[in-house]
């Protein structure tokens, strides 16, 4: 099958490759830049394990094809901070307990990055920005308290 | 417990294993790449029951990406999964289907190319003849006279039979008044966010398993013996889970066969389910019927219990069987109630669906709502409240140790204050929701309650036939001071990491920065059965603190050579071994290592060198076998828990949304109450979810209807509640540090407090809820044949909302 060279931003740093026009964003992402943090739960756009930041917004890596990542900015969970550090979100989840296997976590992490607190009040406000990603660990509820305490709500305990 | 000085185990603490997950920096399976690795995709049956009459690869052969397609035939030198189990009946499987199959998704060939992309492409070129067969889904067309049999050599299709009689529940049963139901649970699939893979590597004569397996050592003794291996020869590694909640406690065909292909072309081979194959082809559960006959006194008591269970196991091609969730269901019946008579008949069926198994609760949750149900229809026919009834009959703390009619020995409790609790806290969440939907007319709220108990640390029985239920670690002090510890059990989000942590941290005294795990490695761990059945907290815990244990007593002499003491005046505190009495007369750890390790010339005669311990700890009191009755103690110590749902129904549309949930749960001695809260809360989103919204469900011919999320419904965070948790502390008598195992608990609840909460909301229609899930048609038709408002009766009230 013939290739499409395409140039993108991964996490600050200019790439460019050469793919199928088939290649899913989330497989050249894990196996072709070794970005492994991304992760593949439904491959059907439900599940939202995949996302990731294309341009600002939170983009199912599974349902979008590398090609269409051409110039743009993509930010994956390995991106959200420095290595060796976490970002506040990621540093609330640990307090919060709000990950047990962890393999929807970057999803969840990823979603919430690309939304403003202002966007999403309240409790009912957090359940619905985290409704698109599923966890089959945790019951939400840590979850939750997670993004509570790292947005300063309040009624965070 | 040895002298700890940190007292870490009961506090509130994040976990360790946390960072990597939550930077991306975790290895799943499917993040392994090995140099020249390929791929491997399977070509699945698209019919439900069929003869094969041949399969032909040789149109993907002919494409130059294929590496290698074939189908069972071409699988050399692999045997049939064993079989030992003798009062099940045989189904000699094979890892890839040899005549016959028998369910949608049974892998039938495998195609590997350079990446899965090229595999795909080649499937088209596999062409299977099958020649089909009826086909039968139902338990009832299973035992019907004349089905057709899935098995040639079998006289029917029950895969278990198990009757059961009892002279003393026949005559409770002709002497008292009666209630008699039969409740449906409904087929579910655990939908572990990960799917299941494989990565294979064949190199100097040993091969690798990178597997998603949650029993990496049955992993290794099942591949070694499907394919013909020395077990010594073989690896298996399973560190580190997506998620498991029991659907990955088999050894299933794909990792036999990922195996056999590393081998066969010498490069390492990977597989990843997608999740279409996930919904078909990894195993489901809990679909069952329970025909409960309650024989109960004026007072509402049960004196007696009669239950005649089916279940629908599947096609049966499942390794290790999956029939003993349904035993599990019979064994822990009758809970914490004190029911001095029951007798539990156990059919398990096969039918043309795919292979059912374990799922988190283990046949519990289906028990659980049969016997919840039935409280409450008992209480309706007696007109004593259910409550009264419940306290009437659940074990007080006094009479433990409690020998269930079925064999199982409850060996302590809190049943009565946890129900208690639960009653108490849900008043409140009750008013509340009332309060919202004051002046309503369109909504209906109730509170329903499911009280039982839950066996963990059960026996395991795959590789011999005889039940087991030990596990092991190896705990070695380096000449640092620091320490390796190696656990066989792979971290699957109950956090086994944590756990190992807290226990050798106070039990050697070290600091935990000092401590390093490694998990699910065969290669460096000892022999483990794996993290399954809420058994790692106690088992592993329970070896830990005996390798801790053996490691100090070795210390302590070695101490002793040191200090110029005798041992018995050597005393591990704060970390360093002090000689009694003169506490600055002490060595740290690293300098008993030093001497342990190196300078060997200091240690005291008769002591060998080395600090290292490998210890396995067996529950004791555990049968390895039933009697003739079907009946054993299969569970080393039992958890209990009261569960209440608060229930707000729409009576335009039928939606029940659960708004609020209570569990006031006991595990005995809680080593990290962060982590245990967590196990309750994802436990009660999959009780839910399993209530209201997740069904596995398929047309007549044998075809799933839900092989995807827009068809088989996870719950998300907006159809999850608020979880309220409070515990209680009854410390395991006969367990390491009175740890009672919790992992399941959360979910057994679910499916009883749920149904008995829209009973009690729609009670003004007499509806008896007997079947789950409990869709918006059910509550619509319940509505609807007891004469209640039409949809657009609710109009003048602002219309279905």
């Amino acid at each position: 099958m013939s290739s499409v060279e395409i140039h993108l931003t991964v996490n600050g740093e200019q790439v460019s490759a050469h793919v199928e026009p088939r290649l899913l964003l989330s497989d050249f992402l894990r196996d072709r830049l070794g970005l492994t943090g991304t992760h593949v739960g439904c491959e059907h756009g439900i599940c939202g394990a995949c996302t990731v930041m294309v341009d600002g917004a939170a983009v199912r890596s599974c349902i979008l094809f590398a090609v269409q990542a051409d110039g743009q900015q993509v930010t994956t969970v390995e991106g959200l901070a420095e290595p060796g550090l976490m970002s506040p979100m990621q540093e609330s989840f640990r307090q919060s307990h709000a990950l047990q296997c962890g393999f929807c976590t970057p999803g969840f992490l990823m979603t919430l990055e690309a939304e403003d607190p202002e966007d999403w009040p309240g409790e009912a406000g957090v359940r619905e920005v985290l409704s698109g990603n599923l966890c089959r660990c945790t019951g939400y509820q840590s979850i939750v308290k997670a993004v509570e305490a790292a947005w300063n709500r309040e009624d965070a305990e | 417990m040895t002298a700890g000085t940190q007292q870490l185990i009961g506090s509130h603490r994040p976990r360790r294993e946390d960072e990597p997950l939550l930077t991306g920096n975790a290895t799943f399976v499917a993040d392994i790449k090995l140099p020249r690795m390929v791929e491997a995709t399977f070509i699945r049956s698209p019919v439900a029951h069929a003869r094969l009459i041949g399969i032909d690869v040789a149109a993907a052969l002919d494409s130059p990406d294929v590496l290698f397609a074939g189908s069972g035939a071409d699988l050399t030198g692999v045997n049939a999964y064993p079989a030992h189990l003798s009062f099940i009946k045989a189904v000699n499987q094979y890892p890839l289907a040899r005549d016959r199959v028998r369910y949608v998704g049974s892998p039938v060939a495998v195609v590997v190319a350079p990446d899965r992309y090229r595999a795909e492409d080649a499937v088209p070129g596999v062409i299977v003849d099958y020649d089909e067969l009826p086909a039968i889904t139902t338990i009832a067309e299973a035992i019907a006279p004349e089905a057709p049999l899935l098995y040639d050599d079998w006289p029917d299709n029950k895969i278990l039979d198990f009757p059961a009689s009892d002279p003393e529940v026949d005559h409770w049963m002709s002497t008292l008044p009666l209630v008699k139901e039969t409740f449906s649970s409904h087929r579910q699939s655990a939908n572990p966010i990960e799917t299941r893979g494989a990565v294979a590597e064949y190199r100097n004569g040993r091969l690798t398993v990178w597997s998603t397996t949650q029993m990496p050592h049955i992993a290794r003794t099942t591949i070694a013996v499907v394919l013909g291996l020395p077990e010594s020869k073989v690896r298996v590694i399973a560190s580190n889970l997506g998620g498991g909640f029991g659907s990955k406690n088999y050894q299933y065909s794909e990792e036999m066969v990922v195996a056999w292909l590393a081998m066969r072309l010498r490069r390492p081979v990977r597989w990843i389910e997608d999740r279409a194959e996930h919904l078909i082809s990894t195993i489901h559960a809990r679909e069952q019927e329970m025909t409960m006959e309650a024989a109960y006194e004026p007072d509402g008591t049960i004196k007696a219990v009669r239950c005649d269970l089916y279940t629908n196991q599947g096609s049966g091609e499942l390794y290790i069987p999956g029939v003993t969730s349904s035993l599990v269901s019979a064994g822990s019946l009758t809970g914490a109630y004190r029911i001095s008579h029951s007798a539990v008949s156990v059919s398990c069926v096969v039918t043309n669906k795919t292979p059912s198994g374990a799922y988190r609760g283990f046949g519990q949750p289906e028990a659980v709502f049969a016997m919840e149900r039935t409280i409450e229809l008992v209480a309706r026919a007696s007109g004593v409240d259910s409550a009264d009834i419940r306290k009437n009959m659940l074990l007080r703390p006094e009479e433990h140790p409690y020998t269930m009619p079925s064999g199982g020995i409850i060996d302590s409790g809190s049943h009565i204050e946890a129900f208690e609790m639960t009653q108490r806290l849900a008043a409140g969440k009750l008013a509340a929701a009332r309060d919202r939907h004051a002046g309503d007319a369109t909504k209906r709220i109730g509170v329903g309650y499911a009280v039982y108990v839950e066996g963990t640390t059960p026996t395991y029985f795959g590789t011999t036939g005889f039940w087991t239920s030990y596990d092991s670690v190896a705990v070695s002090v380096e000449i640092d001071g620091t320490v390796s510890v190696r656990v066989p059990m792979p971290a699957i989000g109950q956090g086994v990491e944590s756990l190992t942590s807290t226990v050798i941290a106070d039990t050697l005294g070290v600091d935990e920065d000092k401590i390093d795990i490694s998990l699910g490695d065969t290669d460096l761990a000892p022999y483990g059965l794996g993290s399954w059945g809420a058994r790692g907290a106690v088992v592993t815990t329970g070896a830990l603190v005996k390798a801790s244990n053996e490691i100090i007593e070795k210390a302590k002499l070695i101490a002793a050579g040191l200090l110029e003491a005798s041992p018995v005046d050597i005393e591990l505190s704060e970390g360093k071994y002090r000689v009694k009495g003169s506490p600055d007369s002490a060595v740290s750890l690293a300098e008993v290592a030093v001497a342990a390790r190196a300078n060997t010339f200091l240690l005291p005669e008769g002591v060998d060198a080395g600090l290292e311990s490998t210890a396995a700890y067996d529950p004791p009191d555990l049968d390895h076998f039933p009697d003739s009755r079907g009946k054993m103690s299969a569970a080393a110590t039992w958890s209990n828990a009261s569960h209440a749902a608060i229930v707000v129904v729409d009576l335009p549309t039928g939606i029940v949304k659960v708004v609020d949930y209570v569990v006031v749960h006991d595990c005995g001695t809680v080593i990290n109450p962060t982590i245990v809260e967590g196990q309750i809360e994802g436990g009660v989103a999959q009780g839910i979810g399993g209530a209201l919204y997740e069904h596995v469900v398929y047309d007549q011919s044998g075809q799933p209807q839900s092989a995807n999320f827009s068809d088989y419904l996870l719950p998300s965070a907006v159809e999850i509640p608020p979880i309220t948790t409070d515990h209680i502390e009854t410390p395991a008598p006969d367990m390491p540090l009175g740890v009672k195992g919790t992992g399941e608990s959360g979910t057994i609840g679910g499916c009883g407090s749920i149904a008995n909460a829209v009973a009690d909301a729609l009670s003004e229609f007499g509806w008896n809820v007997t079947a789950t899930p409990i869709t918006p048609g059910d509550v619509r038709g319940a509505i609807d044949s007891a004469g209640g408002p039409a949809p657009w009766d609710h109009a003048e009230h602002g219309g279905p909302r």
